[in-house]
């Protein structure tokens, strides 16, 4: 966007009108979600549900129990890191929507660590601790790759992190598939193509203790990355030359600032919090790996990041609405026969307002 | 390997390059022009959800194809306005627009089809064409294909000599090079990129179509499993060139088809690397394999006056 015409500023109108500033950053996503919302209601209605029964079903799915909060919880740490990935790649003006593949990857390597890197018998948490690390160093080289590919050729990363994304998911299908890499060992032709339950020492210990609230470490973990990344945008170095990459990476250069340097780390930071996401699924929830795995939480993470427009607490809101969102998805189809691909549409919905309300917003904000 | 297994490969792999082709040269136009339409995987999901249910409604093929081609043109219209006159991020609002077709086509596919999946889906018909399916050995092997695919080339042709030889082609091209140059020889820019990409959209429509009523007779949930990405991804191996975004289709058609031909020889290769074959291929292309690439200059950019 070079130029926008000069129009008198509605914002400020609105201040004056209202008595407080209404900020469009904050304004359209919330009248977005509430314009897909509506649109949700109404199919529930097409397809001739009663909507006040799917409601229910979707509150319960969401509050209902402690179990639903816990689990809705642990869903939402997994899309708010892919979510920081991407606000933080974004900083740089890198578009990562690679974090399917990139918890693919860590899923991966933390199940190889976890059940065969010997780590079961360490002390001070070093049998969690060490496959969540191989998780984000998987992750950071799934990243990275694009950013070399970036860098050496000028591949568009969108291109890149997508296919590569495609790439991780089949070599997952590979590793559970194949004896030689992660399958159980097969004692008859019944065994499914998964892998082994990583030992009880390896999964992530929960913060009661009680399996009827099963609230991990995974959310402690997620609030700090939250301020690392916060601190590291606004107050740091990094953050400037990140967004100074991103807002001109030629004059950037001149002034010292390595364009290639930035980019692999913006990348690579990016797929590593993919990668730790990866981790925390199996660490924390699934604890086998197995087909299907990433479960699109890599798509929901990057509609998260997007939601956010960069800001580390939108990434957090757009997550947890998210993750309850899953978990209510998933009730009502249980209880009240909707599809949870109503989520998915709803979701489409979102991404498709914002982008194009991203005008309007400029504009307005210019003011 | 013998003539008849290898002429069932190249037809299996000219069969299964298909559905890129058609998208991938319908997405070259577009993206000669300046628009980046990265919606091609929903719209190809879109036409191959609505043209299954319409020739299992109707009971005829051809009303089906006719149904999936009008289906995706609001899409087309969508993805046009907010690329063009919102000036959105077309990526995004590209990304957008695939999440919502998923969804949406999961769900009515859902309602419509409930318990009885995979329904029976009257399919188009395959021709073999005069003299070249006479050969023997390979001709009905390799040549007898739905006729969506031979209307496909006549069309890819028909675009080739337009894009080179008529006045709408160079301003296509300019609209994507030299936009500005295009508005001040009295053209609308907007209205062009308008043009390009419901024409990428009526492609990804026979392509879409391809997949369920002509390549498999049915429809499966999110049955594009990212073709849509391997075509735009031709589009980029092959240089944003007609001849170029081909031949990338067919070595990825081949790449899939070795999936089905490998086995058959027994030669023992994980299935999964060979599923992942044709990915691995795109991101070596788009990864420099085919040199520096020279987009069109403006692609993926708005155009403002």
């Amino acid at each position: 966007m070079t130029t926008t015409d000069q129009q008198p500023s509605s914002a400020a109108k609105l201040t004056s009108k209202f008595g407080f500033a209404a900020r469009p950053a904050l304004l359209v996503p919330v009248l977005a979600v509430a314009f897909a919302a509506l649109v949700g209601l109404a199919l529930i209605a097409a397809i001739g549900v009663s909507v006040p029964n799917a409601l229910a079903a979707f509150i319960d799915g969401t509050l209902g129990s402690p179990y639903a909060i816990a689990a809705s919880i642990n869903r939402s740490t997994v899309f708010a890191l892919v979510g920081f990935g991407f606000v933080l790649a974004n900083r740089a003006n890198l578009t990562n929507v690679g974090g399917e593949g990139q918890i693919a990857v860590g899923g991966i390597a933390a199940t190889a660590v976890a059940l065969y890197g010997h780590v079961d018998g360490l002390p001070l948490g070093l049998a969690f601790i060490l496959p969540m690390l191989a998780a984000i160093i998987a992750g950071a080289l799934w990243g990275a790759l694009a950013a070399v590919l970036k860098v050496k050729s000028g591949t568009n990363e969108v291109i890149s992190t997508l296919l590569l994304s495609f790439i991780g998911v089949w070599l997952l299908y590979w590793c559970v598939q194949s004896p030689a890499l992660l399958r159980k060992p097969m004692t008859s032709s019944a065994t499914l193509p998964e892998s082994l339950e990583i030992p009880d020492e390896t999964k992530l210990p929960l913060l009661t203790g009680d399996y009827s609230f099963p609230l991990h470490i995974g959310l402690p973990l997620t609030i700090i990355l939250a301020i690392v990344v916060a601190v590291l945008l606004s107050k740091t170095v990094l953050g400037l030359r990140l967004r100074a990459v991103g807002l001109n990476p030629v004059a950037s250069n001149r002034a010292g600032i390595s364009y290639t340097r930035t980019v692999i780390f913006a990348l690579a930071m990016a797929g590593a919090l993919g990668g730790l996401a990866g981790a925390l699924m199996l660490q924390g929830e699934q604890y086998t790996l197995k087909d299907g795995f990433s479960s699109g939480y890599g798509f929901d993470g990057l509609v998260a990041g997007l939601l956010s427009r960069g800001s580390v607490t939108g990434v957090i809101a757009a997550s947890l609405l998210f993750g309850f969102m899953r978990s209510g998805g998933i009730n009502m189809e249980m209880v009240a026969a909707v599809p949870t691909a109503l989520v998915v549409v709803i979701q489409g919905l979102i991404v498709i307002t914002l982008a194009g309300a991203t005008l309007f917003i400029e504009r307005w904000e210019r003011k | 390997m013998t003539w008849e297994l290898f002429a069932v490969f190249l037809g299996s792999s000219i069969r299964l390059a298909t559905p890129l082709l058609l998208a991938g040269i319908g997405e070259m136009v577009s993206e000669r022009a300046g628009v980046l339409n990265m919606s091609i995987e929903g719209m190809m999901l879109t036409a191959a959800f609505a043209a299954a249910v319409g020739s299992w409604a109707t009971g005829d093929p051809m009303l089906g194809l006719l149904i999936g081609i009008i289906a995706v043109q609001p899409i087309a219209l969508l993805q046009a306005v907010l690329s063009n006159t919102l000036r959105a991020n077309q990526i995004v609002s590209g990304i957008g627009i695939n999440i919502l077709v998923l969804g949406a086509t999961t769900l009515a596919y859902r309602e419509i089809f409930g318990a009885r999946s995979r329904a029976e889906i009257p399919g188009l018909a395959k021709i073999k064409p005069p003299l070249l399916g006479d050969i023997p050995v390979i001709g009905s092997a390799v040549f007898e294909q739905v006729w969506l695919l031979y209307a496909g080339i006549a069309l890819i042709v028909a675009t080739a000599l337009v894009l080179r030889y008529t006045s709408i082609g160079i301003a296509i091209q300019a609209a994507g090079a030299e936009p500005k140059a295009v508005d001040k020889s009295g053209l609308s820019v907007t209205r062009i990129r308008y043009g390009c990409v419901l024409f990428a959209g009526f492609m990804a429509s026979l392509s879409g179509a391809f997949l369920s009523i002509g390549d498999i007779h049915t429809f499966t949930e999110g049955m594009t499993r990212g073709a849509g990405y391997l075509a735009i991804a031709s589009v980029i191996f092959g240089k944003w060139r007609i001849g170029g975004t081909v031949f990338a289709s067919l070595l990825f058609g081949a790449a899939t088809a070795l999936q089905f031909q490998l086995p058959a020889l027994g030669i023992a290769v994980p299935n999964a690397l060979l599923i992942m074959l044709p990915y691995l291929l795109a991101l070596l292309a788009v990864g420099g394999l085919v040199g520096r690439q020279l987009a069109p200059a403006t692609l993926g950019e708005p155009y403002r006056r």
